[in-house]
């Protein structure tokens, strides 16, 4: 049995032990700190290339382009809803013959819905029926702000200098069918795991892009000026007939906004297909992304 | 005698116009820049921040600016809450209904500068085959008015009222006749054939008192959906009733104005939507201050200029 004096001697020691391996952690624990702190500071000093990518005006623009799109298709299907001008003869179902309440009778129905809803889809996709007034203030408003992004997205690629990248180039009809057998085949290629490389490109864009982007701000000036014909068909006579009539103007509206509607479907694939770097581009303006790197 | 010094041919300097305009919309080849990831970081994040604050923000106004019935139409559970939410940082109905409101009269300023006397309304051939829809807001009047109707003026420069017969209206003002499309607030449209006296020519025969700047026009005949009377008033701006193409009209598609359309006297103005073409008229009064409207207090603009 060891005396009270050697148990007192050896928890002594034992507390002395402790006591430096605390020490020696909480040393370690500084060092890894610092290095950490040290690496992180490398890391921030490390050079990196970026290539500046969208002027601030075009990326302003075009994310209040987004919402303002929305806002018009809203509030524009509730005023259509008013007098629909795409219509069939009527049916006992549908009196008005209005496609759209035909459109969204198919879509209830592929939810297993019971599809006797005339106003299923002014009530999902507009503001909804019996909202003329509401849906005429909401699409004035937008309308007006539309215009003004509009103006500033042409500033921004004025200022920019990203006009260039966007007009249209001999080279782009044989460059674009590359770009569709491309994309036709990335599916199959994945699947059976063989390589297929992306073709070449040679700008900002390549020809599928330069032609999207090209035509969509064409689509929103002629988006634009058969609104005003239908605004003030009277005074603005000349617009009108620029669209033959009234009922011209309309439909050239309407196909506009399914045109600006359908392009944002593959604009949103493709960018999440391409990755992070091309949607992180459209926030911040720039790419780390250079030229002569793989293209993802 | 010198000798003019050589200018190189049209084709060559065209060409070389041509040649300078491709370089200069040619794509300039790409200029990446070095930063330090620590600096790329620091943009980054506020960038970030500031897409996020925006995207809350426009979805808070997108919220605000809804109407009642579609806010309960898409979250009938959350709705309320989410209004009171907004209303906390000063998003209430009644902001939204004042913003708007101001939206409509910026959009009636914007047509009140387009507007001018002296441009003339498209007009047409032909008539539009199809019958003009009736667009009664309510139900329409039965013959019984006809017998008895007048048409009353005041805010006269003689300073009486003047009652008028269709009779004499009709023996004493020239007749005109046009095809212009009738442009409806919905969205329809439709060319017809009117014929009835200029507004300028009443005004010109019973000038107004100086000073007045706006027509009511007024059908006291007009009934509601259950068939109880409501009456329908018209504001019209005295510049656009003095236009060429505003009519009193007294025909349509070459026959008196049936009931359906606003017999015996009803205005139609081309240059303003189908609501100002007030059917059956009974009061006209020259106002200095800008009078009511039917449709103006349902949320409608007041200018109606097409």
């Amino acid at each position: 049995m060891p005396t009270e004096h050697e148990t007192k001697a050896a928890s002594e020691e034992q507390r002395r032990a402790s006591a430096a391996a605390r020490a020696e952690r909480a040393a370690r624990a500084r060092a890894a700190t610092q290095a950490a702190r040290a690496a992180r500071a490398a890391r921030a000093a490390e050079p990196v290339r970026v290539v500046p990518k969208h002027e601030g005006l075009v990326r302003t623009a075009h994310w209040a382009h987004v919402a303002l799109l929305i806002g018009l298709i809203l509030s524009g299907l509730a005023i259509y809803w008013a007098a629909p001008v795409f219509r069939h003869a009527p049916s006992p179902g549908n009196p008005r013959g209005d496609y759209l309440v035909d459109a969204g009778r198919a879509l209830v129905s592929l939810f297993g819905g019971t599809g006797n809803m005339p106003n299923w889809f002014y009530d999902r996709f507009s503001v909804g029926p019996f909202q003329l007034a509401n849906a005429l203030r909401l699409h004035w408003l937008f309308a007006y702000l539309y215009m003004a992004c509009g103006a500033l997205y042409v500033a921004g690629l004025v200022r920019g200098g990203g006009w260039r990248a966007l007009l249209p180039r001999a080279t782009d009809p044989a460059e674009a069918l590359a770009m569709l057998r491309y994309y036709l085949g990335v599916v199959p290629h994945a699947l059976s795991r063989k390589p297929w490389p992306h073709p070449p490109v040679a700008g900002k864009y390549n020809a599928l892009q330069r032609g999207a982007y090209f035509t969509m701000p064409l689509v929103g000036a002629l988006v634009v000026l058969s609104g005003w014909a239908m605004h003030k068909p009277a005074m603005l006579g000349w617009l009108e007939r620029l669209f033959v009539n009234y009922d011209g103007a309309r439909i050239v509206h309407f196909t506009c906004m399914v045109i600006l509607g359908g392009f944002t479907i593959p604009h949103v694939i493709l960018v999440v297909a391409d990755g992070w770097d091309t949607f992180r581009g459209m926030v911040t303006g720039w790419s780390t992304r250079l030229k002569g790197t793989p293209h993802a | 005698m010198p000798e003019r010094a050589k200018r190189p041919p049209l084709g060559a300097r065209l060409a070389g116009a041509l040649r300078r305009t491709a370089e200069a919309a040619a794509e300039r080849p790409e200029a990446s820049r070095e930063t330090t990831r620590g600096a790329l970081a620091v943009r980054s994040r506020r960038d970030f921040l500031l897409f996020g604050a925006s995207v809350v923000a426009t979805a808070m106004a997108g919220w605000w600016l809804l109407p009642e019935r579609t806010k309960r139409t898409w979250f009938p559970g959350t709705a309320d809450r989410l209004d009171t939410l907004a209303a906390r940082v000063g998003l209430t109905r009644m902001q939204r209904e004042a913003q708007l409101n101001r939206v409509l009269t910026f959009d009636d300023d914007v047509a009140e500068a387009l507007y001018s006397s002296h441009r003339r309304v498209r007009t047409y051939d032909r008539p539009d085959p199809r019958p003009l829809r009736n667009n009664y807001h309510g139900r329409t009047p039965g013959p019984e008015y006809l017998a008895g109707w007048r048409l009353n003026l005041s805010g006269l420069a003689s300073g009486r009222r003047q009652s008028l017969a269709i009779d004499e209206l009709r023996a004493r003002f020239t007749r005109h006749d046009m095809n212009t499309r009738l442009v409806c607030v919905e969205g329809w449209s439709h060319v017809v054939a009117w014929g009835g006296m200029r507004f300028a020519d009443l005004l010109a025969a019973y000038p107004p008192a100086s000073g007045m700047r706006w027509a009511a026009l007024r059908s006291n005949v007009g009934l509601d959906g259950a068939g109880n009377p409501e009456p329908y008033d018209v504001s019209i701006d005295l510049e656009t009733a003095r236009h060429p193409q505003a009519l009193l009209a007294t025909h349509h598609g070459g026959a008196p104005l049936t009931l359906a359309h606003g017999a015996p006297l009803r205005l139609v103005v081309p240059m303003k939507l189908g609501l100002k073409n007030i059917k059956a008229i009974t009061d006209i009064a020259y106002t200095e201050a800008e009078p009511s409207d039917y449709w103006n207090e349902r949320g409608y603009s007041k200018y109606d200029g097409l």
